[in-house]
């Protein structure tokens, strides 16, 4: 960790072993997106490298969420939505997916509120599974699920109650068994949003832990409004705010999280990371 | 009071004051009274539903014997029972929750999950709120004409349980419509993000959820059905053909609980003694069949929302407890 000193605060930024040149597992280019005739992100271009945690950060309305839900397509059930631009997947068109099951299963989502189904929590990781695979057998689901909970770290939590209900647990257990859902279908990339807002520090930190061992098999994209929780887990940043006037999202600065909160190019950021942390 | 305060209300606008404090009296006091009035008009409910249990059971317990419930009625002698009468009552009840519940249930999924709003969308909803309002005699003449003469069924069960069926399909669409579109749509986006299909969504993540009150639905509709006597007069009729006693044959006339009374207070049976006597145990029959029928129901819902909650039952999705 280095250190740097914004105003009166110490943030830690993490120090990133990622590669800047990591090829792209989610790249935008001069994307647009609207709802109805509302232009909600404009022109934006950004990359996740592959393996590495991107923070997508910003003011509240900026368009995180909307570029987020972009990435998997949850956006397919809102009447009106358009888009037009480019948002790549491994370089495939992520509106040209034409088998959406094929997409959502290769890019998983965490909600900002914890939102296990009610049913068991061995039913919660298994539902993933017995979409994908019907005719699986019962061994190999409890396996994977199995797997899927050491993933997330909670396998140790639950392992004596895998049949109780998933709304029993606690908060962080919750968000915990929902990230074991998402990787049980062996997803590439992982997009969180806000995934620690309902939670408590203690449970915050346990979960930031959790994405530092996930960076290893996923790639991951927060969307946090907590600027000391992207510095101390985000590799790249992309720093987006809104047009005063038009409302539309647009990215002001990509970069490393270590230079964006360290060296910012652009004065926006700088004034939005000073005034976030002065 | 002190000297010092006293100086302090004197530099106020003492009648101001006194204003507000008149009026904040005046605010609880009615809160008390309206909280009051509330709490009688709840006690009220209760009062009514125990006085209910209470006449109709001590009318209607002395005649209530094994015999009563599993021999057939006689229209001439006294001792006769109602075991026909249960039969005809469970058979119908059963075959119009089959038939009304997929389309209901099928109804209500396409209101909440795919209907865009739109004229044809408007239709549906004005339909069968329109439905929901006709008084069902109207569906008593209307099913004899469809039922009885057009598609030649004849005064049946079928013909009663497709009326029946008919007449709750608004009241099943709209209580099971609003139990999918109270599912949070947390689940509907967690199941779709994990590659759900829209099919599989609900069936897998909306529907289970919704099922407690689904579950509601059926007992109303239920309770409705076992209730209902215009309709069946028009469509089953008011005997049982004492060779199709017990028979599962959907053609056969039929007389349930209700319409028997019915018949034995209001048409009478001349020359049957006990006609009173047996009316009022085959309502405390009837009642005691609605009260067991809803509280297995809400011991069934209770058992199957703890199970899908965990334990304590109480709390939803969320952080508010600890990590
Ligand atoms: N379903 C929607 N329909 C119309 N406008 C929306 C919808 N969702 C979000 N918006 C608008 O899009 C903009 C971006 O919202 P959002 O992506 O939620 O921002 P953020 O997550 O950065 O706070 C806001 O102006 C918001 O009002
Ligand atoms: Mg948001």
């Amino acid at each position: 960790m280095s250190e740097q000193t914004s105003g009166h605060r110490t943030l830690a930024v993490r120090e990133s072993s990622a590669r800047a040149d990591a090829p792209a597992a989610i790249e935008a280019r001069d994307f647009n997106f609207y709802y109805g005739d509302f232009r909600a992100l404009e022109q934006i271009t950004m990359l996740a490298p592959r393996h590495q945690i991107t923070a997508l950060i910003g003011p509240s309305g900026a368009g995180k969420s909307t570029l987020l839900r972009a990435m998997n397509r949850m956006h397919d059930e809102t009447p009106g939505v358009s888009s037009d631009g480019q948002l790549l997947l491994e370089g495939a068109d992520i509106n040209g997916f034409s088998d959406l099951i094929d997409l959502r299963k290769r890019v998983g989502m965490i909600f900002q509120r914890p939102n296990p189904f009610p049913m068991s929590i061995f039913d919660n990781v298994a539902y993933g599974l017995r979409l994908k695979s019907q005719g699986a057998k019962k061994g190999v689901i409890a396996e994977q699920v199995e797997q899927a909970l050491r993933g997330a770290a909670i396998w140790d939590e639950v392992k004596d109650k895998l049949q109780q209900s998933g709304l029993a647990l606690s908060g962080g257990q919750q968000q915990r068994l929902c990230i074991a859902r998402a990787i049980a279908v062996e997803p590439e990339v992982l997009l969180m949003d806000e995934p620690c807002a309902a939670l408590d520090p203690i449970a915050t930190l346990k979960i930031e832990e959790l994405m530092g061992e996930l960076e290893e098999r996923y790639t991951i994209v927060i969307v946090t409004h907590n600027l000391q929780q992207a510095g101390r887990v985000s590799d790249q940043t992309v720093f987006l705010s809104m047009n005063p006037e038009t409302r539309a999202g647009f990215v002001v600065e990509v970069g490393p999280t270590q230079q964006i909160f360290t060296n910012p190019k652009d004065d926006r950021t700088l004034a939005y990371i000073s005034g976030r942390f002065g | 009071m002190n000297s010092d305060t006293r100086e302090i209300l004197a530099t106020k606008d003492v009648a101001w004051e006194r204003r507000i404090m008149a009026a904040r009296r005046r605010a609880t006091l009615i809160d008390r009274a309206m909280t009051g009035v509330m709490s009688l008009a709840a006690l009220f409910l209760v009062i009514v539903l125990s006085g209910v249990i209470f006449i109709i059971l001590r009318a209607g317990l002395p005649a209530i014997s094994w015999t009563f419930l599993t021999t057939a009625s006689s229209i001439t002698d006294p001792g006769g029972g109602i075991g026909p009468q249960i039969w005809v009552t469970m058979y119908i009840l059963v075959l119009s929750l089959a038939i009304v519940t997929p389309i209901g249930v099928g109804a209500a999924i396409y209101l909440s999950e795919y209907a865009r709003p739109g004229p044809i969308t408007n239709a549906i909803r004005f339909s069968t709120e329109a439905l929901a309002s006709v008084p069902s005699v109207v569906f008593g003449v209307f099913g004899a004409i469809v039922f009885l003469t057009i598609m030649n069924l004849g005064f049946s069960v079928l013909s009663g349980s497709l009326t029946l069926a008919l007449l709750n399909l608004p009241l099943m669409v709209r209580i099971a419509e609003d139990a999918i579109r109270a599912v949070p749509t947390a689940y509907r986006e967690a199941s779709l993000a994990l590659g759900g299909s829209r099919w599989e969504t609900i069936r897998k993540a909306v529907l289970p959820s919704a099922l407690p009150g689904i579950i509601t639905a059926l007992v109303l509709t239920g309770g409705r059905i076992i209730g209902e006597t215009a309709p069946l007069i028009l469509t089953t009729g008011t005997t049982i053909s004492p060779n199709a006693q017990y028979s599962l044959n959907p053609l056969q006339t039929g007389e349930t609980l209700a319409v028997h009374i019915w018949v034995l207070k209001i048409v009478g049976v001349p020359g049957l003694q006990d006609a009173q006597l047996v009316a009022d145990g085959s309502a405390a029959v009837l009642l005691l069949i609605v009260l067991i029928i809803n509280v297995g129901m809400a011991y069934f819902t209770n058992r199957l929302t703890q199970r899908l909650r965990g334990a304590s039952g109480a709390p939803r999705a969320g952080g508010s407890k600890k990590g």
